[in-house]
């Protein structure tokens, strides 16, 4: 009698356990967001998460995303690649494995073109909202989109900037010998060059160094009077403050959207005014963005930063195509976005067959009494 | 462009030095490389930003310049020196007997464990070092001179000179020197080896703090990352000097920055550091103890 009871029992516990995961609603829709989330450039890792996180958070305020008429929620995996390349492969194969629908990332070229070769072999699609070298897309791979420009884009309006509006004639050009830094600076360097202005000076730097007087007193030997960096902002601080505080060198300061972090005035101060930046027109000013820059005051109690919408329309973009084809499938997914004309919170934004934005919206920007202001 | 690169390449190596100082007073009595050492710098810097902000609401800094830079160094160097101690005592000490990789290795996982621990506490994010001394600059010899790059020279300069009177001529500093030489031996006198120890891990450490707020001061930058790279240079002057040996950390740590620097200036910012680690490999071949190592440095180490 009393085993028959034990017997019953185990029966029913196991009957319990098997029966679980039918009793819970249908899986939880995993999409993976990777960037630097820890380190020097944590910044833009902060960036990508929370536009990510407010996308997701509305999504799921709704019951989710219907895959095959089933409702599902939707979570987020996070991926620190901390800016190194290997950290990002790795990142990679785990979200595969985890099997992602779509991946937010990464931020930095270097690290998304290696990773995006594992994305394409799993198929999956990868959008990224700020790598910005033109190699990501020209790999001919059909799951990979970037809501960001493109270096060469970039590089001619810095060029044209400098030639016809400045009129300057001696430029420096420094990159910290990264993928998207080295190749900013080298676009820069070819339309400047179509132009008929050849670069008096130009060499790289070492990312994470914290003294480069040496090579700028050498540059300083050609006396430019225009700078040029292709980087990310812990370096461009250094750079601008020890050309002013240390070298005496008066030189006009210029970069691209790696720089464009409020840290780079805060930090730099004085010595950062006047530095031109190129970067896309101010979003304050789309009203398409107002919600999400209301929403992103109200969970995180500050502004948002200048990749935060990228990563929020990107978010937007993998989980308003599953709901609208029923599939989680990558390559439904990217046929989907590839021919959609999409209405974002940044404004239209339609793809061409690599996968880029048809338009590339670059604008100077200046920082002029200790903010970014759009100039023209 | 000469006496630019000189002027760079001084200002670098007294702060290469003063972390070079700590090295190379372990190493010189424990026979223990402390890798965690860059990190005890880097705490100092994030501890100089603290200081200045209270002194700041305290109204200090507007009250009186000399006083806030002389706390802006000191509670740093205490702070540091605490951490130093603990260090010896937590992850050290236990291991005295054990075989010479294990105090390495703990070592090591120390330094991992600080760097994380400061991320977590501070942040992932750089903070931006408050300009202190706002002292002007001058041109002197085609050089262009900063204020701060002379303050950092003499600190540093100071700092070496009173420790080396203090290993010299105090009864502590005849202790590290006993202990340093053999430390049954002294032991056997009446030295209180684990005083001594406890004693150079502080003044390495408080040396650790003094360099890390200068380089706060100079680059105004500090995130939790800047203890690795200025340890391994560090060290890396310690060992071309010749390490165990206080001149020679010194000698190693300007040897080293101006190498750096010239290279840089002259030939390619991008293989710096390729530079300054082949000239390391190279003097080790000719000379394994280093330029000013004894055959203490090799016999025994």
């Amino acid at each position: 009698m009393f085993r028959w009871a034990i017997r019953t029992a185990l029966l029913w516990i196991t009957a319990l356990i098997l029966a679980a995961p039918h009793a819970n609603a249908a899986p939880m829709l995993r999409i993976g967001v990777a960037g630097p989330l820890t380190g020097d450039q944590a910044a833009f890792g902060e960036m990508l998460k929370n536009g990510a996180l407010l996308a997701v958070a509305e999504w799921n305020a709704k019951g989710g995303v219907s895959v095959g008429g089933k409702m599902r929620k939707i979570e987020i995996l996070w991926g620190d690649d901390r800016h190194d390349p290997r950290e990002g492969v790795s990142i990679a194969h785990k979200f595969v494995n985890s099997g992602v629908v779509g991946v937010v990332g990464h931020f930095n070229s270097s690290v998304s073109i290696p990773a995006s070769t594992v994305y394409a072999e799993a198929g999956v699609v990868q959008i990224t909202p700020a790598s910005t070298n033109p190699k990501l897309t020209e790999q001919g791979f059909k799951t990979v989109f970037r809501v960001c420009g493109r270096d060469d884009q970039q590089g001619q309006v810095a060029a044209d900037y400098i030639v016809d509006k400045l009129g300057v004639k001696r430029v420096a050009i420094l990159h910290d010998k990264t993928t998207y830094g080295q190749g900013l600076a080298d676009e820069t360097k070819r339309f400047l060059e179509a132009k008929g202005v050849k670069p008096v000076f130009y060499s790289g730097v070492i990312q994470g160094d914290k003294d480069y007087t040496p090579v700028l007193t050498a540059m300083k030997q050609k006396s430019p009077e225009l700078v040029y960096f292709g980087g990310i902002h812990p370096e461009a601080i250094l750079l601008v403050k020890q050309m002013r505080e240390r070298l005496g060198i008066k030189a006009a300061f210029m970069s691209g959207d790696g720089v464009f972090v409020d840290e780079f005035f805060k930090i730099a101060g004085k010595s950062a005014e006047g530095s031109y930046l190129t970067f896309t027109p101010d979003q304050k000013k789309i009203s398409a963005a107002q919600n999400v820059i209301k929403a992103h005051r109200a969970r995180f109690g500050r502004e948002v930063g200048a990749y935060t919408i990228y990563s929020y329309v990107a978010a937007n973009m993998i989980l308003s195509s599953i709901a609208e084809t029923g599939s989680a499938k990558g390559a439904k997914i990217a046929a989907h976005i590839r021919g959609k004309a999409w209405k974002t919170a940044l404004g239209k934004i339609q793809f061409n067959k690599k996968g880029d934005v048809l338009e590339s919206p670059y604008v100077f920007w200046q920082v002029k009494g200790g903010k970014f202001v759009q100039i023209d | 462009m000469f006496t630019q690169q000189l002027v760079n390449g001084i200002v670098v190596g007294s702060i290469y030095a003063l972390i070079a100082l700590g090295y190379t007073l372990v190493y010189g009595i424990l026979k223990l490389i402390n890798f965690a050492h860059g990190e005890i710098y880097m705490i100092g810097a994030y501890v100089g930003i603290s200081v200045l902000a209270v002194l700041g609401t305290m109204g200090i800094t507007q009250m009186s310049l000399a006083l806030t830079v002389v706390i802006v160094f000191l509670v740093p160097m205490v702070y540091c020196a605490a951490y130093g101690i603990t260090l010896e005592r937590i992850a050290y000490r236990p291991l005295r007997g054990a075989p010479r990789l294990s105090p390495l290795i703990s070592a090591i996982g120390m330094s991992l464990f600080l760097q994380n621990y400061v991320q977590v506490a501070q942040g992932a994010r750089d903070k931006a070092f408050p300009n202190l001394l706002e002292l002007g600059g001058f041109t002197l010899l085609g050089a262009y001179i900063n204020g701060l790059q002379i303050f950092i020279l003499l600190t540093a300069l100071g700092v070496m000179a009173a420790l080396h009177l203090f290993i010299q001529k105090t009864r502590m500093g005849r202790a590290m020197r006993a202990t340093s030489e053999d430390r049954t031996m002294a032991r056997l006198v009446g030295v209180d080896v684990n005083r001594v120890i406890a004693a150079t891990f502080a003044i390495g450490s408080a040396l650790a703090a003094i360099a890390g707020v200068m380089v706060g001061m100079y680059y105004g930058l500090v995130n939790h990352y800047i203890g690795f790279m200025a340890g391994i240079k560090a060290f890396t002057a310690a060992v071309l000097g010749g390490i165990g040996n206080v001149a020679g950390a010194l000698l190693g740590g300007f040897l080293l920055a101006m190498l750096e620097s010239f290279w840089a200036g002259y030939v390619s910012a991008v293989y710096k550091d390729v530079f300054a680690f082949a000239v390391l490999v190279i003097v080790l071949i000719f000379r394994p103890q280093g330029i000013l190592g004894g055959s203490e440095g090799s016999d025994r180490g």
